[in-house]
């Protein structure tokens, strides 16, 4: 089922939902860019309709909201672990369809790979239902149609929301719906606003984005091949190890513990976890100062070979989905995509030397 | 030939080597003008100079080689200039109002530049609209963070634009970009305490490094812009020496007016007997906290700002020995 | 509070004793009981100090006369360790685990047994050590290089002299060799020279006869330079690259697949590994 809503009915709409969910999405933080007389767009509570940013793709990633940057554990108190209660409220998680893929990932690290689920990714998630926010265009960078992630199963969300000219058509998914928000359905298509038959899957994003590639075939190389090819070098020049491709990721879900004490009498303390990035200094490193992966390039192969092969070969599926931020936001303009290609050049390169020889 | 060379001056209009001909001094507050306006600067200087134009240090234009016959033709053709002045009064035909404070220079600023904390341009032409067409010649600049490509600490009033860094732990990855950051580039006022971010508010000198170089947006900027005015910086003939800060974590309003009210300092000590005392020697002369008390009077500084308790400024003296 | 699912969960244990191996390398007996299997490791920490990833170095499961034991040998080299050493016998020890894969050492069954360490990697693979001794698993012959920089850093100095003991008149010898002499007082009658120049003595030898490598299995544990000369140099004699057997170290911090700090290529360490066969290990390139 669908109906159209001009812009006041998807308000009033949108406040029936907020009387069932926390709604998160991305919105306009103004002054809060790192240069100055910039906002950033990143994901935080929405209180109105008109809070959601539609025209711009958000500096940072829904994940915040299901991996907080930092996520206490523990509280110990006299030798005993405590774990901090979270806000149960349901949340609807506005998100694109890209997105939607990207926590599909996360879900398969923390609550698929190896045989225990992460205690404190699972109950956040628990509590989230996804609305799509159609993304009619996409956005130079992206490249979901490359990664396939641009036709979100029906089952996977409760509602997408498609921007017309006249409002917001609202679909509504087969995930299963709290009955809250039928009603709220129901009172908003009253009188003005149009019943539409959908039975045709709505496109939530564009079947071609204006980037069009191949994906590296890596059946006929080894990895050692690409691995030791000099392309990286040119990484460990250009790349300065900033971590805002890891930090923007929707799917990079690397942590670090950090414990500290929260009283002077050490009697009291805290355990957390925070993200952490292939690309950040430290990630690597051993008790006793050995680390891996010091250089990079080495990181930039590592990241790129996780999003687009390593992954797959687990899990059967890729890991990038194609939001295209990494690109958006690094201050070297090293662009994923053209890495990606990159990759490719090199594997046709190494395959041709193989077969002259 | 009989010019009235105080006139000329005041209009604008340069002395010059040649006897017969001056050179017409074009304003451009923040170093910023529109490119409409070459047009008008390229047929001055081809119809009545020599056909070239010189680039001042304070951002402005010259038109050297112009006769001064010329000068009230020229006056009537530069109106669009000082229209875009859009300055506080009435302009005409008859040419810059004064020669007055010198030009305002700004570093490009935010509106290019990624480390900049303000609109330099926007700041330069507000401060031309306060101090202009005021005679008295005080140099000021305004750069747009601590790394002063402007050279605000060459001058009478240098304004630095920065920022307060706002720190929210949750978001903060431990990740010391930021501490190396500001230790290596800046003063190193960011230490790590409990993977946490510490910031010592007296070693901070409000660049803003910390804010650009953190993946997360753990940093985040004030609210407001805020300055730091270092004052009284020179070169001259008798003892060079750099600007002193004056204010820190001041607001825009108090810069501002911090220089409108010098002038009524100036007028009040000024040594009448010179063609031209220089603020900074004024300020010598009777000293810092005569100056800090006049200067401050009827400004109420925003809850952040910071007052210099004494200036002692550096800088050598010429007539004293020097090492040769 | 929903505490029992979660992985994460420390709970304290008992330190029962302290045993001084080096300077820097002191080994912590905990009353610890379940099932156990060398090479495993435990997430231990200090609430308010943090965590990290300890090689089980040996364990005895409860009886009528002890509780069970856990040993874990800890090198002091940063904030954590540092606030170890400074507990006594009697302090609690937080802890989670075992996690990891463990050796197999059904695998030695039967087998022409070769098992070389370095320095600290003798921890993980002292229980298999202490197995072939006492023949717990039973070998056709079973060769072990301890190796150690100087005689100052010789980890286990009782239990290895006391196995080599033991065996004496056995197929089980256990030589221990430093990097080169040094000039510190500790009396050093072993052998001299890095692991790799004892791998020739390994081969056949009057005392075991012929090695058919086909029926051979090599473990070797160390740092990473010395795991990849001394595999190579046991292939180079003769030694099936499918019957070595490494372990890896990285710096863990859930232990549960969920960090990403242990990923090699595809493969989880903390999941998979840290045990690996080295045909496997030699295509996790990092």
């Amino acid at each position: 089922m669908a109906i159209a809503l001009t812009h006041p009915e998807f308000d009033l709409f949108f406040q029936d939902l907020k009387q069932s969910y926390r709604i998160f999405g991305p919105m306009r933080k103004k002054g809060k860019g790192a240069m100055s007389d910039t906002d950033v767009i990143d994901y935080g509570p929405i209180s109105s309709a008109n809070d959601i940013v539609w025209l711009e793709k958000s500096f940072f990633s829904p994940k915040v909201v299901v991996n907080p940057i930092r996520e206490t554990l523990f509280h110990f108190v006299n030798q005993r672990a405590v774990v901090p209660e979270i806000d149960v409220q349901p949340i609807l998680l506005l998100l694109r369809p890209c997105d939607l893929a990207g926590i599909d990932r996360l879900d398969t690290i923390f609550l698929q790979n190896g045989e225990i689920s992460d205690f404190y990714y699972e109950r956040r998630r628990a509590l989230v239902k996804f609305a799509i926010m159609g993304c009619e265009t996409g956005f130079d960078s992206c490249f979901c149609a490359v990664m396939g992630t641009n036709k979100p199963n029906r089952d996977a969300y409760d509602y997408a929301f498609m921007p017309s000219t006249k409002g917001v058509e609202v679909h509504f998914g087969t995930s299963t719906s709290t009955s809250t928000s039928t009603d709220a359905s129901t009172d908003a298509s009253t009188d003005a606003s149009t019943r539409l038959t959908d039975d045709i899957e709505p496109a939530l994003a564009p079947e071609h984005n204006r980037l069009a590639f191949e994906l590296p075939d890596f059946s006929h190389v080894t990895i050692e091949q690409i691995f030791s090819h000099p392309m990286w070098l040119e990484y460990s020049r250009r790349c300065i190890a900033c971590g805002r491709c890891n930090t923007s990721c929707v799917t990079c879900s690397c942590f670090t513990m950090q414990d500290i004490y929260t009283d002077d009498n050490k009697q009291l303390a805290q355990r957390r976890r925070r993200w952490a990035g292939c690309h950040i200094d430290g990630f690597t490193n051993m008790a006793g100062g050995h680390s891996f992966r010091t250089k990079n390039g080495e990181r930039m192969r590592f990241k790129i070979m996780h999003k687009l092969y390593d992954f797959h070969r687990r899990f059967g599926k890729h890991m990038c989905v194609g939001c295209g931020r990494c690109t958006d936001v690094c201050p070297e303009y090293i662009s994923f995509t053209n890495t990606i290609k990159k990759v490719s050049e090199i594997i046709v390169e190494v395959t041709t030397h193989a077969n002259r020889q | 030939m009989s010019i009235d060379r105080k006139i000329v001056t005041k209009n604008a209009y340069r002395i010059t080597k040649k006897r017969g001909l001056t050179a017409l001094r074009v304003r451009v507050p923040g170093g910023h003008m529109e490119a409409k306006h070459f047009g008008l600067l390229q047929e001055i200087a081809m119809t009545y100079g020599n056909g070239s134009v010189h680039l001042t240090t304070r951002q402005g234009f010259e038109i050297p080689d112009i006769d001064f016959s010329n000068m009230a033709e020229i006056n009537v053709k530069i109106l669009p200039l000082l229209q875009d002045l859009n300055l506080a009064i009435e302009v005409s035909t008859t040419g810059y109002p004064a020669a007055g404070t010198r030009n305002i220079s700004a570093c490009i600023g935010n509106r290019v530049c990624p480390f900049a904390n303000d609109d330099t341009t926007a700041l330069a032409q507000r401060l031309e609209r306060a101090v202009y067409p005021h005679d008295f010649h005080f140099k000021i600049a305004v750069t747009g963070c601590p790394n002063d490509c402007i050279k605000a600490h060459m001058q009478d009033f240098g304004i630095i634009c920065i920022t307060e860094p706002q720190y929210d732990a949750s978001r903060c990855i431990s990740c010391e970009a930021c501490v190396k950051n500001c230790k290596k580039k800046v003063t190193g006022a960011l230490s790590m305490d409990a993977f946490n971010v510490s910031r010592n508010h007296d070693l901070c000198i409000g660049c803003g490094e910390c804010i650009l170089k953190c993946p997360t947006g753990a940093w985040s900027r004030s609210d407001q812009v805020l300055y730091r005015m270092v004052i009284m910086g020179r070169t001259g003939k008798k003892n060079p020496r750099i600007a002193m800060p004056f204010i820190k974590w001041g607001d825009q309003d108090t810069m501002v007016k911090i220089i409108e009210n010098t002038y009524a300092f100036v007028e009040r000590y000024i040594d009448k007997s010179l063609p031209k005392e220089h603020i900074g020697y004024i300020v010598d002369r009777v000293g810092y906290q005569v100056f800090k008390t006049e200067v401050l009077e009827g400004i109420v500084l925003n809850d952040e700002a910071e007052v210099a308790e004494h200036i002692q400024w550096g800088g050598y003296w010429y007539k004293d020995g020097l090492n040769f | 509070m929903q505490i029992d699912n979660n992985p994460y969960l420390a709970l304290p244990y008992k330190i029962l004793s302290i045993q001084r191996e080096t300077e820097i390398d002191w080994t912590f007996t905990i009353a610890f009981d379940a099932p156990l299997v060398g090479g495993q490791f435990m997430q231990l920490s200090i609430p308010g100090v943090g965590e990290a990833p300890i090689s089980i170095s040996d364990f005895s499961p409860a009886s009528d006369k002890s509780p069970g034991l856990l040993h874990m040998t800890i090198r002091k080299v940063g904030r954590l360790t540092d606030s170890i050493f400074e507990l006594v016998p009697g302090d609690m020890l937080f802890m989670r685990g075992p996690y990891g894969n463990g050796f197999d050492v059904s695998l030695l069954k039967d087998k022409h047994v070769t098992i070389i360490t370095g320095g600290t990697g003798t921890a993980p693979v002292k229980s298999v050590i202490r197995s072939m001794v006492y023949g717990s698993v039973p070998t056709l012959s079973a060769r072990i290089v301890c190796g150690f920089k100087s005689p100052s850093d010789v980890l286990y100095k009782e239990n290895l002299s006391l196995w080599q003991q033991e065996s004496l008149g056995t197929k089980t010898n256990i030589l221990l060799t430093i990097d080169r002499a040094t000039e510190d007082d500790t009396p050093w009658s072993g052998e001299v020279g890095l692991v790799t120049s004892h791998i020739p003595s390994l081969g056949d030898t009057e005392q075991y006869g012929h090695i058919d490598p086909l029926n051979a299995m090599a473990i070797v544990v160390g740092p990473p330079m010395m795991m990849k000369f001394t595999t190579l140099g046991l292939i180079k004699a003769g030694y099936l690259p499918e019957n070595i057997i490494v372990s890896f170290e990285r710096n863990m911090s859930c232990a549960i697949g969920k960090c990403g700090h242990c990923k090699i290529d595809e493969t989880y360490v903390c999941l998979e590994g840290p045990v690996f066969n080295y045909v496997q290990a030699a295509k996790l390139l990092d």
